[in-house]
């Protein structure tokens, strides 16, 4: 829940690391100090107790009239001393050359030269303990009486202590730890924000981000973006406002060009000087489309399209325009040219999809012989628009279908003159409006049939 | 008839000119908007040929000088932009029609004389296509000049055509046109009166058809 699934860098995970480990360790410092510190007074305070019962076992040793030390003290006081819950309690008591006097003989003893009390952790009848030794009088004699006990209560108290506070520094880690998280959170919306705004926006969408003032921290990453998006906008502009300067120098000059020989054409007399005049007339349409086709090409090159507006369409009013352009050539070339039309709602760049079905039914025409067919379709199929242009004409082989989409590529068993960027066009609106481009053969496996499926308009919008 | 070519480009408002008067129009030139307003003002014409690229002053500022000034002068634009914003532009300032370089002159010719129609329209009831005249009011046909033999559902059919020329005129649109003379229509019979008008009009017009969706009547020339 802390990092993302991937490796990559996260600033979250980063902040969470930095800030959530240094508290852990400190904390975890802390308790281990806390316990070290609650030790010793602990260590003593049962000395302590220990040492008192030495004490009261002291005060019962006497000097016997015969010069020997003696333990004066009933069974029924012994077992008391020696009564604990949890612990074995033992003692000695030795005289001054640490004879024996009474008690558990074997018991090991501290040394008390260099402090008195002496203390000592041992290990006596195969369980470790602690002693605590004691030099006192008993009348003029000097003894020393030492207690001894196992580790029970004190490993009992010790393991309390340190759970209690494991306990607490887990429950103050948790809090932390919530709070780390939160604040990290918050402090990151404002990125998320801005990466939301971001993966909203169109691949070609160049309007400046971060409108809801981005925090300090980002700032210069927005503004960095925003010049980025300028410099690619203003890119676009001047390509934009060359294509239509060459647009226009191109155009003007074809067009004089081609109307000049349609005028003298037409007043022309004699039949073979005519012939020739119309075949300069067809360099100079052919040479006309295809520097419209260059053109638009080249439009649809650019990296950035803030111009192009994506509008709700039906592709019968295109098919429609495409059909009247185009009905004047199927007419001069013989051909049987229908159109077969339902709705196909689409969202759309209109002038380019008309360039692509006009390139489409312009190809099919040239490609099929007199008495040929070409249709236009277009409708539903599956809840998806298409449209499609279908021949009775040469046909495309199919190791050249995919080649026939690269510009200026005109495949081998091709008539007529054409540009050889007709199709490469339709390659790119298809992309553009992300619809599939398929080419198949015809009806009967005759002639070409190139399809254009569209996205279903309620997956896409 | 007379039409204003506003073209700066000289081989090309020339092969215009030249184009527009062997039509039958009466045809002047000129290659800059402020020699187009001083004609405008001295001469009266039925058309304006106006291109958008003119030096100085484009096309679109004098059109619009013109519309700001009341004039309903029928305009034609010419353009070597392709842009959709050009051809918005161009049609919000009042522009009638527009034609993108370069273009076909029958074309250029057939929508001119479309435009004509349109604006006298109002003020008398005769159409004409090329050779064809349809006199709207009297029902009554000729090509060239020759008195056209129709029976009312062909006339119907020519009128209907006739007054969409050049552009898609669907069967369904012939059926519902003819439908109050015959009760059982058949897409066939459409075919057929088709086919008999055809052979009455013969060179005077081309009744083109796009098969499942309908026909398009073009004057002679086209």
């Amino acid at each position: 829940m802390t990092a993302p699934p991937d490796n990559r860098a996260s600033i979250r995970r980063r902040l969470f690391v930095t800030l959530f480990l240094p508290a852990a360790a400190v904390l975890s410092a802390g308790t281990v100090i806390d316990y070290l510190t609650a030790l010793p007074p602990l260590t003593a305070a049962f000395d302590q107790a220990l040492l008192e019962s030495g004490l009261a076992i002291a005060a019962h040793v006497h000097t016997e009239p015969d010069g020997k030390l003696r333990l004066d003290l009933p069974a029924d006081a012994l077992a008391v001393l020696r009564a604990d819950s949890r612990d074995s309690i033992y003692f000695r008591v030795g005289a001054r050359d640490n004879t024996f006097v009474a008690g558990d003989p074997d018991l090991p003893m501290p040394s008390t030269a260099a402090s008195n009390p002496g203390r000592l952790d041992a290990v006596y009848r195969g369980n470790p303990i602690r002693l605590v030794a004691y030099r006192t009088y008993a009348g003029n004699d000097e003894i020393t009486v030492t207690m001894g006990e196992t580790l029970h209560k004190r490993t009992d108290l010790r393991t309390r202590i340190i759970g209690s506070a494991l306990a607490t520094d887990v429950l103050v880690l948790g809090i932390i730890l919530a709070i780390i998280w939160i604040s990290v959170q918050l402090s990151l919306q404002p990125l998320r924000d801005m990466e939301k705004e971001i993966a909203k926006r169109s691949a070609y969408d160049l309007t400046p981000v971060g409108a809801g003032e981005p925090p300090t921290e980002v700032r210069g990453l927005v503004d960095e973006l925003n010049r980025l998006f300028a410099t690619v906008r203003d890119n676009a502009a001047s390509q934009r406002q060359f294509l239509d300067n060459a647009a226009h120098q191109l155009r003007t000059p074809l067009a004089g060009i081609q109307a000049q020989v349609e005028v003298l054409c037409a007043d022309e007399p004699d039949t073979k000087r005519r012939e020739r005049l119309q075949r300069v007339l067809d360099a100079a349409r052919r040479l006309g489309r295809t520097a419209q086709q260059l053109l638009m090409l080249a439009r649809a090159d650019q990296s950035a399209r803030p111009d192009w507006q994506f509008e709700d369409l039906d592709l019968i009013s295109i098919v429609e325009s495409a059909v009247s352009d185009e009905l004047g050539s199927a007419e001069a070339g013989g051909i049987d040219f229908g159109a077969e039309l339902a709705a196909a709602p689409v969202r759309g760049v209109e002038w380019l999809l008309s360039e692509a079905a006009k390139s489409l039914t312009e190809n099919a025409i040239a490609h099929t012989p007199a008495a040929g067919r070409v249709t236009i379709r277009c409708g539903e199929l599956d809840g998806q628009p298409f449209l499609e242009v279908e021949d009775t004409g040469v046909g495309i082989p199919p190791q050249e279908r995919e080649r026939v989409l690269d510009r200026f590529y005109r495949a081998t068993n091709t008539r007529g003159g054409g540009s050889g960027l007709g199709l490469a066009i339709v390659k790119e609106v298809a992309d553009l409006h992300r619809a599939e481009l398929s080419i198949t053969s015809g009806t009967n496996d005759v002639g070409t049939r190139v399809r254009l499926t569209f996205r279903s308009q309620r997956t896409t919008t | 008839m007379r039409i204003l070519i506003v073209e700066d480009d000289a081989l090309l408002g020339d092969a215009v000119r030249t184009a527009l008067e062997s039509a039958g129009f009466a045809a002047d030139l000129v290659g800059s908007a402020e020699s187009a307003r001083s004609a405008l003002q001295t001469e009266s014409f039925d058309l304006l040929i106006l291109d958008i690229g003119l030096p100085r002053e484009n096309g679109l500022r004098l059109l619009q000088g013109l519309r700001n000034r009341g004039k309903i002068l029928p305009v034609l634009m010419l353009t070597a932009r392709d842009g959709l914003s050009d051809r918005v532009a161009a049609l919000d300032l009042g522009a009638d029609d527009y034609m993108t370089k370069p273009f076909e002159v029958p074309e250029l010719i057939a929508r001119c004389r479309a435009l004509i129609r349109r604006a006298n329209a109002v003020a008398s009831s005769t159409v004409t296509l090329g050779k064809l005249t349809l006199d709207i009011a009297h029902k009554e046909a000729s090509a060239d000049g020759q008195p056209l033999e129709l029976t009312q559902r062909e006339w119907a059919i020519l009128e209907c055509f006739a007054l969409n020329a050049g552009r898609l005129v669907s069967k369904d649109r012939l059926m519902s046109t003819i439908a109050s003379w015959e009760d059982e229509l058949t897409p066939n019979a459409i075919e057929q009166y088709v086919s008999r008008l055809r052979a009455k009009l013969g060179a005077a017009a081309r009744i083109r058809a796009v098969r499942g969706m309908g026909y398009r009547l073009d004057d002679g020339a086209a």
